[in-house]
């Protein structure tokens, strides 16, 4: 039986969703529409900026707690890296002792091919019913969707994900999936898919999630997992989880999935003690996660619970030519989502604006090189390039700096409009003539000043400027520029 | 550049190995960066871990008893019967046996029975799990258990109650020397268990016993 839904709900309701964005997805996507809508959602504004403020001041704690913070960050990226620049090795070593265990490996180039190799295992079981936990590639490739319309019944376990799931939405955040509802959107919901009385106790929905999925693990044939980590040495998995539903995924059905990118590589177990001192800190303040598995392999002789059969789906999807780009280094990204908690633009906007699966500073970053720069070209500029994405990563990806790359691209592959470039162009003619620069600033200095009528403010300015005064007044300019000041100053001391 | 789902097929490693400049595999294998013990170990100390682990444990909420072997079996009793639980679930382990848990259980009069002689379905109307460690981490304060055909992965999972039993040999410092001894035990599976299972995604609220055991209880022998 697959989840049927009796209304979409973002029409049921005023609430924010993705829906409200998907018109700007794929092709046609602008990003200057979706974040103006964005910004101006008050609802929206509100729930993301708690939410996430809450995880970013967390962090902040367990950072300072955490001694050699800089020393270890600087090693996680050093280790992640280094798995990167040796990727196909330690693919073929982790393919090895997958194997070794029991596990099958199989390497998808895109997303159709992951979808048909993970529907091919299942027709292949006969496997009917699907748990899934969460995970950002499977998000990627819209599997459940896609598995659903399959006719397989599907149901998302992460109390977030699952929410996204009955909403026909989309998670908005890498860690906290629905930073963008509130509780009474929430509440409103379930009540409608449940067919209860409307209750906005947190932990009385959870509770009612709660005994809906229990009887799903327990009658579940079919696990799915993404992956944190894969430990090439040992040829494991590692996944991180707060609320147990990735746990019931390994132990419940007799066919285990973990679907996971092809960068998530580290070359040995001992790895993981650096990278999970710095996982769960960075993602949502704490020191450990609740449940920390690896796991890989099927089970033992004799063993009760623990799949029968495993497979590993390592896919690629756009990674290896982002591996052979200058941007090699994003690859090392851990999904811990402390960049977006850390954006003052995230903050304003939330996930949804930003048009794919991965938001904020680090999917203004990789969007483009997944989707096509052409296609996202005003996400590089999503960006005030404050740094504070650089300094909360935790494998310190310098994310700032490959923005400026990337704004470069679009300036050579001529991507940015035609009026950017004539405006841009006169600026540099403008530049070279110091006379002209000046007589120009001065022309300005003079007009502005003649709009501020005296008061020392411009209330307003005209056309294409309009935007600037339209909250606030904006400050004329001194009666002398700082280069007369300096130059009268120097002839003074002579 | 054009990646995404408009990547066409073709062999996988092959495509890597060409992004990173190669024609064919590596010789020898690649030397990862050293892990210098001052930066990854946080816990440089072996004095002072059980106190250490207890302290880390109660910060993520789960409640640690220290308790002499000859009181352990009573203990665990009393605390059952103040969760109200009736049906226990244990693994089938040696060193339970010799504290004598599961019989102590059963005279006691909880209905008390080992993964070995349940389904896994049967578990699920289990009230309370309660198993011995693999290993128990200071650090952290984390629970460590790894699955067998006598211990099963859902006894710590699947009832809503779920009691460990730690043996002070059991302590570890720190994660680092977790991985060191999982490598020395021969790379079998873990789960590291570090309170009880909790969500926060309905407004960042915090609910304990979501999907997993919304209580644990570690008692701690002296």
């Amino acid at each position: 039986m697959a989840i049927k839904l009796p209304v979409h709900s973002s029409q049921a309701h005023d609430i924010p969703h993705a829906a409200d964005y998907e018109a700007g997805f794929g092709e046609h996507f602008d990003f200057n529409e979706a974040s103006t809508k964005a910004a101006g959602d008050e609802r929206l504004k509100k729930s993301v900026n708690y939410a996430v403020l809450k995880q970013y001041i967390a962090r902040q704690e367990q950072m300072r707690d955490l001694p050699n913070a800089e020393e270890l960050r600087t090693l996680a990226g050093e280790i992640k890296q280094h798995a990167l620049d040796h990727l196909d090795y330690y693919l073929e070593q982790l393919k090895e002792n997958v194997e070794k265990r029991g596990g099958r490996v199989h390497f998808a180039s895109n997303a159709t091919e992951a979808r048909q190799i993970i529907m091919k295992i299942a027709r292949g079981a006969g496997c009917k019913r699907v748990i899934k936990s969460k995970s950002m590639v499977s998000e990627e490739i819209e599997l459940a969707h896609h598995m659903e319309a399959a006719g397989l019944d599907v149901v998302e376990t992460d109390l977030g994900e699952f929410i996204v799931q009955i909403d026909h939405d989309k998670p908005s955040h890498i860690v906290a999936p629905i930073v963008h509802k509130d509780r009474k959107s929430i509440a409103t919901l379930f009540s409608k898919y449940f067919g209860t009385p409307y209750n906005e106790d947190a932990k009385a929905m959870t509770m009612q999630a709660r005994k809906h999925l229990r009887g799903k693990f327990r009658e579940a044939d079919f696990g799915m997992t993404g992956g944190n980590f894969l430990v090439a040495d040992t040829g494991q998995i590692c996944v991180v989880e707060n609320e147990g539903n990735a746990r019931q995924s390994m132990t419940t059905p007799r066919v285990l999935v973990s679907l996971v990118g092809i960068e998530k590589v580290v070359p040995r177990l001992a790895d993981l003690s650096v990278m999970l001192k710095l996982l769960a800190r960075s993602a949502t303040g704490q020191a450990m996660t609740i449940y920390t598995s690896i796991f890989g392999g099927t089970r033992g002789a004799g063993e009760k619970d623990g799949p029968e059969e495993f497979h590993l789906v390592l896919m690629d999807n756009g990674r290896s030519e982002i591996l052979a780009s200058e941007y090699r280094e994003t690859l090392r990204c851990i999904r811990c989502g402390a960049c977006l908690n850390a954006c003052p633009i995230y903050r304003k906007i939330g996930g949804h604006a930003y048009g794919y699966v991965y938001s904020g500073p680090i999917g203004a970053l990789i969007t483009p090189l997944f989707q096509g720069l052409e296609n996202y070209k005003d996400l590089p500029q999503a960006s005030s390039l404050c740094g504070a994405c650089y300094e909360a990563c935790p494998v310190k990806i310098n994310i700032p700096l490959h923005l400026i790359n990337m704004r470069r691209d679009i300036v050579n592959s001529q991507l940015n409009g035609f009026w950017e470039r004539v405006v841009y162009r006169m600026w540099a003619w403008g530049l070279k003539w110091p006379v002209l620069y000046k007589l120009i600033g001065e022309m300005q200095k003079i007009d502005l000043r003649r709009r501020a009528k005296g008061s020392g403010w411009v209330e307003k300015l005209p056309k294409v400027a309009a935007g600037w005064t339209q909250i606030r007044d904006m400050p004329a300019p001194a009666g002398r520029t700082f280069h007369q000041m300096w130059k009268k100053r120097k002839k003074g001391r002579a | 550049m054009s990646g995404g789902s408009n990547q066409p097929a073709g062999d996988v490693l092959e495509r890597v190995r060409r992004a990173l400049g190669r024609r064919e595999g590596l010789k020898e294998a690649p030397i990862p960066p050293q892990l210098p013990e001052h930066i990854v170990r946080l816990v440089q100390s072996e004095i002072g871990l059980a106190e250490l682990f207890a302290r880390r444990a109660e910060e993520n909420k789960m409640h640690v008893v220290g308790v002499r072997v000859e009181e352990l079996v009573a203990k665990v009793g009393e605390y059952l019967r103040e969760e109200e639980c009736r049906r226990i679930a244990l693994p089938k382990s040696g060193f339970l046996e010799r504290l004598n848990v599961v019989k102590g259980l059963g005279a006691m009069g909880f209905e008390a029975r080992v993964w070995t002689e349940m389904t896994l379905d049967e578990l699920y109307e289990y009230d309370c799990g309660v198993t011995d460690v693999y290993a128990a981490v200071a650090e952290t304060g984390s629970l460590v258990v790894r699955s067998s055909a006598d211990h099963g992965r859902a006894l710590s999972l699947v009832p809503a109650v779920y009691v460990a039993i730690v043996e002070p040999k059991n302590l570890l410092a720190d994660l680092v020397d977790l991985f060191e001894k999982m490598g020395r035990d021969g790379g079998g599976g873990a789960t590291i268990i570090t309170g009880p299972s909790k969500t926060a995604d309905i407004e960042m609220d915090l609910v304990v016993g979501v999907h997993g055991p919304g209580k644990v209880q570690v008692f701690m022998l002296k």
